[in-house]
C-alpha cells in the first residue's frame, strides 16, 4: 500500500461524519448508492485550464458507503477524475501508479476491481468522460497546454477535438451527445493566474468528433466552469464560488439560491432530485461532500475530512446513455463556412454592411497571420472554405479595409465540416432566417482562403 | 481515409441486410397476425375531441376505425359507436347541438349525425378530400374545408346542395368559428403557390394565410397573410373573440440544412391575431434546446387565462399564459420569431402525453383538458391547475402494436432528432410532403436544392432520393437519414424495420379523377394517347426513350431507372435523375425535381425547351390540358 493509502485507511473510517444540519421536511435522504469522491489536500480547479496541476500535493479515489470512505484503487499512488459507465459497472479514472507518472486513463471494472490502462501517452491525459460507442473523451497533454481528445475504450484511434493555443477540458457529455468543455473566453485566450481583463474560465459544447464548436451561452464575463448535466436538461455550474444553471429556455445564466458557502467542482445527482456538493464555509476551509435538495434551506454533510477537500462526487448507479453523434464530416482536408449575416451580433447590430472579410489564423508562435478575404453580400453573407484543425477567427472590413468588428477569440472547424452561423457571435438563442442567402445566388462554391492559393473572389457587396 | 470518419460499409450492408429480412418477415407473419395485433383499420385513431354543449358528451372522432365515439364526459364509458365514412378527418356540432358533422376524407362525404339517437341519418357528397366543416349559427349553410381542391364548399345544410366554392389556401383544412359565428377563419396545410416565377426560381420564402369568410354572406372578406408559414392547422379563439391564435409551422427550407441546433430546420410557432393583439404576431414556441414540434391544435380557456397547444411531434402540450404573452408582444414590438428564448417569457408548461397528441377539448369550466393521443389509442386528462395528466382513457382496441402502427409511430415523433427538433411528419405533413424545396448539405450549399416527393404509394418505387441513390425504404429512413436528418442517434433496427414497414405500407389517396366504371373521359383518352404516342403531329417518330410512357411506365408509372432529361441547374451535381412515380402527381405540385415546375404544365411550357424531357413542344396548349386530365388518372 502506498503512503497514501495508509494514511487514507487510516484516517478515513474515522473522519466520516454524517453531520445532519436539519431534517426538514425537504432535506434530502442520503443516497443509498455508493459514492466516489476524489480527496486532495489541495485542491486548485482550475489550474488544469493553466496546464498546471489541480491537485499539487496528490490525490485520492475514496469510495463512500454506508458511512464509510475507503480507497477506490488503493494501489495507485495518485487518482482522480472518476466517471462511471452507463451501466454503472466500470469507472474511468486518470491515475499515476507511481507518483513521478504522468497522469494516465485507467478503467476499473467493479466486479472484479481489475484496473487496466486505457490511454497510455507521455503526456498527462486526465478527466476523462464515457461516450456512447465504447468511447471517451479526455484531455491530453500536449505541450504545456491540454486538448480534448477522443479515443475509442481500447485506447485506438485517438485524435484531437479541440484546436487551440490554448486549454481545454471535458466537463460532462450531455444527453444530446455533445460535450461540455472549460476553456478560457474569449475561446482560445490563455487562462493565466492573474488573467488578463476579461479572460474568464467558460463553458463550451463540441460533438463528439471535433465539429460544432460554440459557446454554451453567449452571456459571457462571469468565471463558468464545472459543468453538469441534470436529469431535467439543466446544466449546473460553479459561477465564481457560487452555483448557477443553464436552463434550455433562458439565453442567459440562472442564478442558483443555494445555503451560503464556497462551491466548487462539478455536482452529481441523486435519483431523488438532490444535489451532492462541494462546499467549503471559508477559503481557508476544505471542501466537504454535502448534500442539498434544490430549493432547501439547508446543506447536509455526507463527508467531510481534516486537510482534505473532497471533491468531484459521482453517483455509482447506472445512468441514460447519451445519444451518439453520428459524424457527417466530408473527406476532406479543409472545411466550408457559411455566414448568413455576418452584421448580427450579440454586441449590436452592424449598421454598415462589411464590405469584405478577412480570415486569420495563429502561427507557430501565436501571432495572428492573414488568410485572404472575401466579400461580403449586401444581406451580409459570405461563404469561405477555411483551413481546417487550426484556430480561425473573422474580422470585418468596411470599403476601405478598416476593421469594424473582429472576433474576440479564436474557433475551429474541422476537416469536412460544413457549418454555417447566423451571424459573427448571434448567441445560441439566435435561430436563422428562412431566405437563401445572396452569396449562395452569387456562386454555390466557397472562396479559398485556406491559404492555399490566392484569393480568387473580388468585390463586395 | 480517416479512421474517425470512416463509414464501416459492412455493417451498414449488414445492418440493412438484417432490416430488409425482418421487414419481409413482417410481411409473412404480420397478416394473420393482425386479428391480434390489429390492422390499422382497427387502431381507433382519435384525431379530435368535442364536448356536446351540455358538457355532458365527449365525442371522440377515429380517424382509422372509421368512427365517432360517444363516451360519457363523468365517467369516460362509451356510450355508442357510430361508424362513419373512410379517414373522417373533422367533426363539429351544430350550433343548437342536435347534429354532428363529419366530414369523410377518404369518401368525398359528409356524415350527418343526429345527436338524438346518434345514428347518421344522411350521407352527403362533398368536394376532395373535405377535413372539417362548420354550419352557421342560422343553420343555413355548411361550409366545408376540401384539402385537394383548396377550397371551401358552401352547401344548404338541409339538403348538402352545394351553392359555391371559395377559394382557401392550398390544401384547405381546418375551419374555426368566430365565437359569435359571423366570420370563419380557414388554414391549409400546405404552402401557397408563389404568383411568378422569379429570378430565385423555386426558391422563394413560402406563404400561407388565414382565409376570412363572412358567415352571413358566404363571401371571403379577407386573407390574413402568414409570411413565411408552410403547414397551418387549428385555430381558436377567445371567448370575448378579442385573441386568435393558429397552430404553425415556419420551415427553414431555404438555408443549407447543415445542422439541426438552434432551429436550424423548421420553429414550431403560433401567429396570434384580433384586438387585443393589433398586427398579426408570429411567437415561436421553442427553446434553445427543446422543440416544440408539430403544433397542431389550440384551445384558449374560457377565462382567457391560458392558450393549451398539443404536439404532435414532440407529444406534448404547451401552456402559454395570455397576459404574460400580451405584454411579451406589446413591450417587444418587431419580429422575434428566430428568438429561441422568447418562449420563456409566456410559456409556463410543457406536459408530456401520449403518442401524437392532436385534438384538444376544454371542459366548461376548464378545469380539464382532454388531448387525444391519435397513435396510442388514449385520451389524456390534464388537470388544468396543476399542469400535469390527471387520468388516461384508454379506448377500446388492438392491445398490441403491429409492427405497421409502431413504424407510423416512429414516423410521428420528433425524438429521433437532435434535441426532439422534428420528426419525418414535420416534412411529410400527413404522411405526404410539405410542398416545399429543401437545400440539403451533403450535396454542398446552395447545390442540388430538392423537391420534397410526395410518399404514397411508395412502395415498390425504389431507387429513393432524386438522384436514385438509395436503393431501399431501410437505407433511406436508416443511415441517410440519421446522418444528414437527425443529425443524432437513430433508431434500432427493429424500430426502423417497423419504419420502414409503415412506409412501404402508405396507400395512395383515392384518385378523385378516375370514373368509377373505370373508364377515361374523351379529354383522358386523348391525354393518354399523347402520353403513349410514338409520333409527334408532324407524323416524325418520337424515339422511345424520349415517349412519356417510355420513363413513366409501369403500374405507378416509373421505370424505376434514371434519366437527364435536361432540368439540371448549373447548381445541380450532373446526374441523371430518378424517374419519379406518377401516384396522385396532380396532387403534389411543385414539380421537377428541385421543385422549379410550378404546375404540370410549367414541365413542358417553361422547363422543356429542347424536347429532352419527353417531345412535348408540338403540342397546343389543349392538347397539353388533356395530358393533364390523362395525369391526373394515374
Amino acid at each position: 500500500m502506498t503512503p497514501w493509502g495508509r494514511v487514507l485507511a487510516a484516517v478515513v473510517p474515522v473522519a466520516v461524519v454524517l453531520l445532519v444540519c436539519g431534517f426538514g421536511a425537504e432535506t434530502a435522504s442520503i443516497p443509498d448508492a455508493p459514492i466516489i469522491v476524489t480527496a486532495a489536500p489541495v485542491y486548485e480547479p482550475l489550474a488544469a485550464l493553466r496546464g498546471e496541476e489541480r491537485f499539487p500535493k496528490g490525490a485520492q479515489l475514496l469510495m463512500v458507503q454506508a458511512g464509510k470512505a475507503q480507497p477506490l484503487v488503493p494501489d495507485f499512488a495518485v487518482t482522480a477524475d472518476a466517471n462511471i459507465s452507463f451501466d454503472a459497472k466500470t469507472v474511468l479514472f486518470a491515475g499515476k501508479k507511481i507518483a513521478g507518472d504522468p497522469w494516465q486513463v485507467w478503467e476499473l471494472t467493479l466486479a472484479d476491481r481489475s484496473v487496466r490502462k486505457v490511454i497510455a501517452s507521455t503526456g498527462d491525459a486526465i478527466r476523462p468522460l464515457y461516450l456512447p460507442g465504447n468511447r471517451l473523451v479526455y484531455a491530453q497533454r500536449t505541450g504545456h497546454r491540454f486538448q480534448l481528445t477522443a479515443a475509442g475504450l481500447d485506447g485506438a484511434d485517438a485524435h484531437p477535438l479541440s484546436y487551440m493555443q490554448a486549454g481545454a477540458l471535458p466537463a460532462d457529455v450531455l444527453a444530446d451527445g455533445r460535450i461540455l468543455f472549460e476553456a478560457a473566453f474569449p475561446l482560445g485566450a490563455e487562462l493565466s493566474r492573474n488573467p488578463a481583463r476579461g479572460v474568464t474560465p467558460e463553458l463550451y459544447l463540441v460533438y463528439s468528433d471535433g465539429s460544432g464548436v460554440e459557446s454554451y451561452r453567449c452571456d459571457h464575463g462571469s468565471a463558468r466552469w464545472g459543468g453538469h448535466q441534470l436529469s431535467s436538461g439543466d446544466v449546473v455550474f460553479t459561477h465564481g464560488a457560487s452555483l448557477a444553471r443553464f436552463t434550455s429556455p433562458l439565453a442567459t445564466e440562472q442564478r442558483i439560491t443555494a445555503p451560503r458557502g464556497d462551491y466548487a467542482g462539478a455536482i452529481a445527482e441523486t435519483i431523488s432530485g438532490a444535489w451532492l456538493l462541494s462546499v467549503r464555509s471559508a477559503p481557508s476551509a476544505p471542501y466537504a461532500l454535502k448534500l442539498w435538495m434544490p430549493g432547501s434551506a439547508a446543506l447536509q454533510t455526507i463527508l467531510m475530512q481534516d486537510r482534505q477537500n473532497l471533491v468531484e462526487p459521482a453517483l455509482l448507479v447506472p445512468r441514460l446513455t447519451p445519444k451518439r453523434h453520428p459524424s457527417a464530416l466530408h473527406e476532406w482536408s479543409y472545411a466550408n463556412l457559411l455566414a448568413l449575416d455576418a452584421r448580427e451580433s450579440r454586441e449590436g447590430t452592424l449598421k454598415i454592411t462589411p464590405a469584405r472579410v478577412r480570415l486569420e489564423t495563429l502561427d507557430a508562435a501565436g501571432h495572428p497571420v492573414a488568410l485572404g478575404t472575401a466579400p461580403v453580400e449586401a444581406d451580409g453573407s459570405f461563404f469561405v472554405q477555411t483551413p481546417a484543425d487550426k484556430p480561425i477567427r473573422f474580422v470585418l472590413l468596411d470599403q476601405k479595409g478598416a476593421t469594424l468588428r473582429q472576433e474576440h477569440g479564436w474557433f475551429w472547424v474541422c476537416s469536412g465540416e460544413q457549418r454555417i452561423c447566423v451571424g459573427c457571435h448571434a448567441g445560441p438563442e439566435h435561430a436563422p432566417e428562412n431566405r437563401v442567402p445572396a452569396v449562395l445566388l452569387r456562386s454555390t462554391a466557397p472562396v479559398d482562403l485556406t491559404g492555399n492559393r490566392q484569393p480568387i473572389a473580388q468585390g463586395g457587396h | 481515409m480517416n479512421s474517425r470518419r470512416r463509414v464501416h460499409l459492412g455493417a451498414v450492408m449488414a445492418a440493412g441486410a438484417a432490416v430488409l429480412l425482418l421487414i419481409l418477415l413482417w410481411s409473412v407473419i404480420d397478416r394473420p397476425a393482425r386479428a391480434a395485433a390489429g390492422n390499422a383499420e382497427d387502431y381507433a385513431s382519435p384525431l379530435e375531441l368535442l364536448f356536446s354543449p351540455d358538457g355532458t358528451r365527449l365525442y371522440v372522432l377515429c380517424n382509422q376505425s372509421n368512427e365517432v365515439r360517444v363516451l360519457d364526459a363523468a365517467s369516460y364509458s362509451l356510450i355508442k359507436t357510430v361508424a362513419v365514412g373512410r379517414a373522417p378527418r373533422g367533426f363539429s356540432l351544430s350550433p343548437d347541438g342536435t347534429r354532428l358533422f363529419v366530414t369523410n376524407s377518404w369518401d368525398d362525404t359528409l356524415s350527418i349525425i343526429d345527436t338524438q339517437t346518434l345514428a347518421v341519418v344522411a350521407t352527403w357528397p362533398v368536394g376532395a378530400e373535405p377535413s372539417s366543416v362548420v354550419e352557421d349559427r342560422g343553420g343555413t349553410r355548411l361550409f366545408v374545408a376540401n384539402r385537394i381542391s383548396g377550397d371551401v364548399a358552401v352547401l344548404a345544410a338541409q339538403t348538402g346542395e352545394e351553392e359555391k366554392r371559395l377559394l382557401a389556401g392550398r390544401g384547405a383544412s381546418y375551419i374555426t368559428p368566430s365565437p359569435d359565428g359571423s366570420k370563419l377563419y380557414v388554414t391549409h396545410v400546405y404552402p401557397n403557390p408563389h404568383a411568378h416565377t422569379t429570378q430565385q426560381g423555386n426558391r422563394l420564402t413560402p406563404e400561407s394565410e388565414i382565409t376570412v369568410i363572412d358567415t352571413a354572406r358566404a363571401v371571403v372578406v379577407e386573407r390574413i397573410p402568414l409570411p413565411r408559414i408552410a403547414g397551418v392547422f387549428h385555430t381558436a379563439f377567445s371567448a370575448d373573440g378579442r385573441l386568435g391564435v393558429v397552430a404553425e409551422v415556419h420551415p427553414k427550407n431555404l438555408v443549407p440544412l447543415a445542422h439541426v441546433e438552434h432551429g436550424w430546420a423548421l420553429a414550431n410557432t403560433l401567429t396570434v391575431f384580433g384586438a387585443d393583439v393589433g398586427r398579426p404576431v408570429e411567437v415561436p414556441l421553442d427553446e434553445l434546446e427543446r422543440y416544440a414540434s408539430n403544433p397542431f391544435d389550440v384551445v384558449i380557456a374560457p377565462d382567457k387565462s391560458h392558450i393549451y397547444v398539443t404536439h404532435g411531434g414532440s407529444e406534448i402540450v404547451t401552456v402559454v399564459d395570455v397576459q404574460r404573452l400580451l405584454h411579451f408582444i406589446h413591450t417587444h414590438p418587431g419580429s422575434f420569431a428566430q428568438d429561441l428564448s422568447a418562449s420563456a417569457n409566456y410559456v409556463v408548461a410543457r406536459i408530456p402525453v401520449g403518442h401524437n397528441p392532436r385534438g384538444a377539448a376544454l371542459t366548461r369550466d376548464g378545469s380539464k383538458l382532454f388531448v387525444a393521443n391519435r397513435l396510442e389509442d388514449t385520451i389524456s386528462v390534464i388537470d388544468t391547475r396543476a399542469n400535469r395528466v390527471a387520468s388516461t382513457i384508454t379506448l377500446e382496441g388492438p392491445k398490441t402494436l403491429s409492427a405497421v402502427r409502431r413504424g407510423e409511430q416512429t414516423f410521428y415523433t420528433a425524438r429521433y432528432s437532435f434535441q426532439g427538433h422534428y420528426g419525418c411528419a414535420s416534412c411529410h405533413i400527413d404522411s405526404t410532403f410539405d410542398g416545399l424545396t429543401w437545400d440539403l448539405e451533403p450535396d454542398g450549399f446552395g447545390r442540388d436544392i430538392v423537391d420534397n416527393r410526395n410518399l404514397e404509394d411508395i412502395k415498390d418505387t425504389e431507387p429513393y432520393k432524386w438522384n436514385g441513390g438509395n436503393p431501399n425504404i431501410p437505407m433511406e429512413c436508416g443511415p441517410r437519414t440519421e446522418k444528414y436528418f437527425w443529425r443524432s442517434e437513430n433508431y434500432d433496427n427493429l424500430t426502423l424495420a417497423a419504419l420502414s414497414t409503415y412506409v412501404r405500407s402508405l396507400p395512395a389517396r383515392p384518385n378523385r379523377w378516375r370514373q368509377a366504371s373505370g373508364e377515361l373521359t374523351a379529354a383522358q383518352e386523348r391525354g393518354k394517347a399523347i402520353f403513349e404516342r410514338g409520333k409527334d403531329k408532324f407524323g416524325n417518330p418520337i424515339a422511345v426513350a424520349n415517349r412519356c410512357s417510355y420513363c413513366h411506365s409501369g403500374p405507378k408509372g416509373t421505370s424505376q431507372k434514371s434519366f437527364d432529361v435536361g432540368t439540371l441547374k448549373a447548381t445541380d451535381h450532373a446526374s441523371p435523375l430518378d424517374t419519379p412515380q406518377l401516384t396522385n402527381i396532380v396532387l403534389a405540385p411543385p414539380y421537377l425535381h428541385d421543385g422549379s415546375a410550378r404546375t404540370l404544365e410549367e414541365i413542358w411550357t417553361v422547363f422543356n425547351p429542347n424536347d429532352k424531357h419527353g417531345r412535348t413542344n408540338d403540342l397546343t396548349k389543349d392538347e397539353l390540358n388533356d395530358l393533364i386530365e390523362y395525369l391526373r388518372t394515374r
